[in-house]
């Protein structure tokens, strides 16, 4: 098949270069006055471009080439066919020599056989130098044939520079999102401590001060019972908080025993299936931990889910969270909670699906590259 | 006095309640959220109002944005404006109209009953009850900035509870200081800050606000 899209490219290449002269004889004049010139340049980017179009499906006939929906323009165009052409007559000149060499290698082992003039010194020059000359000509070929494809996907798909410049987009995305993700978080830990952690404390305060000024000792103990009480329901509320800013379990014992605790301090029932053999990258496990920890605290706040079933497995070099609940559905992907995770997902290359049609159940789904 | 209450978070308005209940006020109202703040202020009549700034629907300043607006309405209702952070601007928002019958108070000054319960008297009585912790932020702000540099440290005490929203009285008496002497050093403070021919209690609230807006 391959053989065949060279040789097919070389009778392009000669299309093309049949074209340009044409083309080259009929529009010249008015290429060259300033008048006619933007129409005669259409005229031979039309042209072009339906050359192109046959070179782009022998691309993809002979070499299988998946080129995805691009639109080149016109000067992209006519310097892709300029190059193509040239590298495709160079092509036909190269297999052109190869046959010639064979004609010649055929020749000579018929003359081997029939009559031997030859002194064997000639036959080992002879030998020597048509190897090398076949070794050339196969190299050739070859570079030829790169360059050929690497025409083709410069012209018809990403080249090299958009790859790297859609990475880079990319990239700048997600680094923008991981910030705003961070900031997002920092303001929800300060919301955890002055909504929750401080009211109480006030409130506390406050018990105590009413204590003091209790009128009898008996309102006062009585007082003093509650602020207690209150005293260990703030410190309960402070381990809370500082363990969703961050799950020092994660450091200490690794993610199972992290996802244990997520276990436990959920109110619903939560099934976990944990399979991964290899040890982690931190940063996969934190960003790991946190999926399930948001999926599974939104499934018991919002989703009114009454039982949650959580899988985390390793294939290969790809770590695979998987959160699904019994919910009613209907989790926003827009949110900031998870918007948030999709961005701590995205910054390690991995990819977060949500999916929670009305009516559950809610299934979420990250993947994360860990090598 | 009679004190309507807003505060968002159900356990400190439960325990505001309680206390201003044993101290003999009556609580019209207790909600949480600032709208219901004013729809209860347009039923009733309260002495007081008593409201946190953060509130839901989005955490800002609901609050103070009620504060203000009750202030526009019934200038006759006292409002005191409970603050996370000691925050000029906010101060200052409340603070520009008038600085009578109003209090900007932190939150945690709440935990300090008996202060709080003296700044919702001064409030009630007609005066301003500016949190110390907010004029002390405002001082450390202002040393650098004429004129308030130009007072004695004495000055600067008795113009720091003067901020407050004390009377000459108790001021002599937070700095065991004769009642003269704190008039003396009241009327250096207005030379000082240029306030000169204005009557009594104006003369005082403008003190406060050069400070705020220093």
């Amino acid at each position: 098949m391959r053989v065949a899209g060279v040789l097919v490219g070389c009778l392009t290449a000669l299309l093309g270069l049949l074209y340009f002269v044409a083309a080259g004889a009929a529009l010249g004049a008015f290429l060259l006055w300033p008048r006619t010139r933007a129409r005669a340049h259409a005229l031979l980017a039309a042209g072009a471009r339906r050359l192109t179009g046959l070179e782009r499906r022998r691309r993809s006939l002979f070499f299988h080439d998946a080129f995805p929906e691009h639109r080149a323009d016109d000067r992209q165009i006519l310097r892709y066919l300029a190059a193509r052409t040239y590298s495709g007559l160079l092509c036909a000149v190269v297999v052109g020599l190869v046959d010639f060499g064979a004609v010649l290698a055929g020749i000579f082992a018929v003359s081997l056989t029939t009559r031997s003039t030859m002194t064997w010194v000639d036959v080992l020059s002879q030998v020597v130098l048509g190897g090398t000359l076949l070794f050339l000509a196969v190299q050739g070929l070859r570079a030829l044939t790169e360059q050929d494809a690497r025409l083709a996907r410069e012209c018809f798909g990403p080249s090299e520079r958009e790859l790297l410049q859609r990475r880079i987009d990319e990239l700048a995305t997600s680094r923008a999102a991981v910030v705003h993700a961070v900031d997002v978080e920092r303001r929800r830990v300060e919301r955890d401590l002055h909504d929750g952690v401080q009211q109480r404390l006030v409130a506390l305060a406050m018990l105590l001060g009413r204590a003091r000024r209790g009128r009898t000792p008996e309102r006062a103990d009585a007082l003093l019972e509650q602020a207690h009480k209150e005293a260990r329901e703030v410190l309960t509320e402070l381990r809370e908080v500082a363990w969703r800013v961050y799950p020092t379990a994660l450091d200490g014992l690794g993610l199972r025993e992290a996802l244990g605790g997520v276990s436990e301090r959920c109110a619903v029932p939560v099934r976990m299936e944990y399979d991964v053999p290899d040890p982690l990258p931190s940063a996969v496990e934190t960003a790991a931990y946190f999926v399930v920890s948001e999926a599974v605290n939104n499934a018991a706040k919002h989703a009114a889910a009454d039982e949650v079933s959580v899988r985390v497995e390793q294939r290969g070099a790809m770590l695979s969270v998987l959160v699904r609940d019994t919910g009613v559905g209907g989790a926003d992907p827009a949110g900031s909670g998870l918007t948030g995770l999709g961005s701590r997902v995205a910054a390690l290359d991995g990819t977060l699906r949500v999916d929670s049609p009305l009516g559950g159940p809610t299934t979420i789904t990250a993947e994360l590259p860990c090598a | 006095m009679r004190v309507i209450l807003a505060e968002d978070s159900t356990l400190l308005r439960e325990g505001l309640v309680r206390l201003l209940a044993e101290e003999g006020h009556e609580v019209l109202a207790a909600v949480g959220d600032a709208d219901a703040l004013l729809r209860e202020v347009e039923a009733h009549t309260p002495d007081v109002v008593v409201t946190d700034i953060r509130m839901p629907p989005d955490h800002t300043d609901e609050g103070l944005r009620a504060a203000v607006r009750i202030r526009e309405l019934r200038p006759e209702i006292g409002v005191v404006v409970l603050s996370q952070y000691v925050e000029r601007n906010y101060a200052a928002q409340l603070l520009t109209s008038s600085a009578e019958r109003v209090g900007y108070l932190l939150k945690d000054r709440v935990a300090q009953v008996e202060e709080f319960l003296d700044a919702l008297e001064r409030v009630h009585a007609g005066g301003a009850a500016i949190d110390p912790e907010v004029v002390r932020q405002l001082l450390i702000r202002t040393t650098h900035v004429d004129p308030l540099t130009r007072l004695t440290p004495r000055e600067r005490t008795v113009l720091e509870a003067l901020a407050e929203g004390h009377t000459n009285a108790a001021i002599g008496e937070k700095l065991h200081i004769s009642l003269s002497a704190v008039e003396k050093n009241l009327n250096a403070i207005f030379d000082k800050l240029g306030l000169h021919r204005t009557t009594g209690y104006s003369r005082r609230v403008l003190a406060v606000l050069r400070y705020l807006e220093s």
